[in-house]
């Protein structure tokens, strides 16, 4: 079975609007707008991995001050207040939020790593054998926010 | 008692506990969790309790719970991104009162902890 | 088209005043995005002259309209969970006894916007009633779209979150992709309706127990009175009616009786139920 009709731009989306409308926008007044634009920039993403009856990654990725507004917005603290652990922390969790209802839509038998984070350009993390299947783009308050999914094409015998 | 490796989601949790009057402790993991209850005279009425942790995940701590007579009176609320039927079943099976999927918000928890009998009446929106 | 600074200026001061919630400056476009069904509902042509007529002619029912729209309020499972308590302990019981012979319910949820009252109604009734009996359920709506999604009966991570026991969710949905659906052997007691409560209502099969909740809150006194009386024909004799609990027939039609059920209240066509003591056979 192919992923790309289990996991669907349109269900990543769906999945973002409801961590927006329950962590980071819970008023509705700032939501993540898409943009398609698959080259804007990311400062700093987060990673969360899937083994078992299928293999890849959920990467999330945003500009920092994106990432500083998410940390203000989780632990409720003024954004000059946000330090890195509280960002790393934050992007961790947004990473599982998304990677666990993305793995729920996966053939059964899958299991969920922890959250990885790298304060760095999503460029700087390489994932072997794995293509990007799947994707968003969007601005959040004008900061560039995305989230992917990547398949790892060594074990894709059972395609 | 509030137990998620995520200090962000902590906070929130304990954010919205705090709402309905209750004092949270934290632990990161299920071994710290259990280790900190060791050490309380006074059992928690409630833990929200994530699964994916190091060191030991929520449904193990869960089944340890209940297989300890000294913490038969706790409330135990998984919150977790699991959000597959079976992973529901056996956490329930295993001796969770309730589920709480993430992503959630505020109005949802409290009336999940409502349906728990841990809202007092008028409190809840 | 975007939102004009002064239609969202009175739009900002309503929620702040009405909701406590704060509108930042550059939100036009999500105001009005919210606005635009809720302007057809009413049969505007569009949200300006919807916020004209309403700034020209003050009025709640239009204001909570609006509240509402941007407050992002879902619906829960069992909201309010009192009327069901109700339901389970002293409705079902007695309309068992009296309609032993027929062992067949029916139950109309008004106004049942994304369909949460109705099923919440469904699961009720799967647990409470003998083996042996039927039920169906009617959810009306003036929203075709909201019929739609009702008859859909799939619902988002967030919102089977909202109330709905863990226990139950395993139980009468299945897992569909992103979200969860109603399952076959609840869905097929349920139906939807397309139908406003204001027009004259067209011919049904009367009712054991109806749900009116939180509706007529929006209307006025006289439009009030004439759902009132319209519902009052469709509920049998020994019927039940629940009302939202900021909602209340005393004063705006005589016909009803305002019974205690359970820690709720629940209303009963007057002429129907002798008052004084129940008589137990």
């Amino acid at each position: 079975m192919s992923v790309e009709t289990v996991v669907t731009e349109d269900d990543l989306a769906e999945m973002v609007e409801q961590v927006w409308a329950s962590y980071l926008d819970p008023e509705g007044v700032s939501p993540l707008i898409p943009t398609a634009d698959a080259d804007q920039p990311t400062e700093v993403h987060s990673t969360v991995s899937i083994t078992g009856t299928w293999h890849g990654h959920l990467v999330y990725a945003s500009s920092m001050q994106a990432a500083r507004k998410a940390a203000g917005a989780f632990l409720a603290m003024e954004l000059d207040e946000v330090g890195q652990e509280d960002i790393s922390d934050v992007l961790g969790e947004l990473a599982n939020i998304v990677g666990g209802n993305v793995k729920a839509m996966l053939p059964a038998g899958c299991f969920l790593s922890l959250p990885t984070v790298v304060l760095a350009p999503q460029t700087a993390s390489y994932y072997p054998a794995a293509e990007r299947i799947s994707g968003l783009w969007g601005v959040w308050d004008g900061e560039p926010i995305s989230i992917s999914m990547w398949q790892s094409t060594k074990t894709g015998d059972n395609a | 008692m509030v137990i998620d490796d995520s200090r962000a989601m902590r906070m929130i949790l304990k954010r919205i506990v705090a709402k309905l009057n209750f004092e949270a402790v934290e632990a990161g993991d299920g071994q710290e969790a259990l280790d900190l209850l060791s050490t309380m005279t006074e059992v928690p009425e409630l833990a929200l309790i994530d699964w994916n942790m190091p060191n030991m995940n929520g449904l193990e701590f869960v089944t340890k719970v209940r297989a300890e007579p000294r913490l038969r009176e706790m409330t135990l609320v998984m919150v977790t991104t699991e959000s597959e039927q079976s992973q529901i079943v056996r956490a329930l099976a295993a001796g969770a009162h309730e589920y709480v999927i993430k992503p959630f918000t505020e109005g949802a928890m409290i009336e999940k902890l409502a349906l728990l009998g841990l809202v007092p009446t008028g409190a809840n929106s | 088209m975007t939102l004009s600074q002064a239609d969202f200026e009175f739009v900002s001061q309503l929620v702040k005043r009405e909701a406590a919630i704060v509108l930042a400056p550059g939100k036009e476009y999500l105001v009005e995005a919210r606005l635009i069904p809720v302007a057809r509902q009413v049969g505007a042509a569009s949200v300006a002259e919807f916020i004209g007529n309403l700034q020209r002619k003050p009025n709640s029912a239009d204001q909570r309209r609006i509240v509402d729209a941007l407050t992002t309020n879902e619906t829960s499972w069992f909201r309010d969970r009192e009327p069901f308590t109700a339901l389970t302990d002293v409705v079902l019981p007695e309309l068992v006894k009296s309609r032993g012979s027929a062992r067949q319910l029916r139950l109309w949820s008004a106004a049942s916007s994304s369909g949460q009252e109705a099923y919440s109604l469904a699961i009720t009734l799967q647990e409470a009633l003998p083996a042996g009996w039927n039920y169906e359920i009617m959810g009306s709506d003036i929203s075709t779209e909201m019929v739609k999604r009702a008859e859909a009966a799939e619902y988002s991570q967030v919102e089977v979150n909202r109330g709905l026991p863990a226990a139950q969710l395993v139980q009468y949905f299945e897992r569909v992709g992103a979200h969860w659906r109603i399952a076959p052997h609840l869905r097929r007691n349920v139906t939807f309706k397309h139908m406003n409560l204001v027009a004259p209502l067209p011919p049904m099969q009367p009712f054991d127990v109806i749900f009116l909740r939180n509706v007529l809150i929006y209307f006025d006194v006289a439009t009030k009175k004439s759902v009132l009386r319209n519902v009052a024909r469709l509920l049998r004799p020994d019927g039940w009616l629940f009302l939202g609990a900021a909602e209340t027939t005393i004063g705006i039609d005589d016909n009803y009786e305002r019974v205690a059920a359970g820690r709720t209240s629940a209303y009963r066509v007057r002429s129907a139920v002798p008052a004084g003591a129940v008589r137990k056979g």
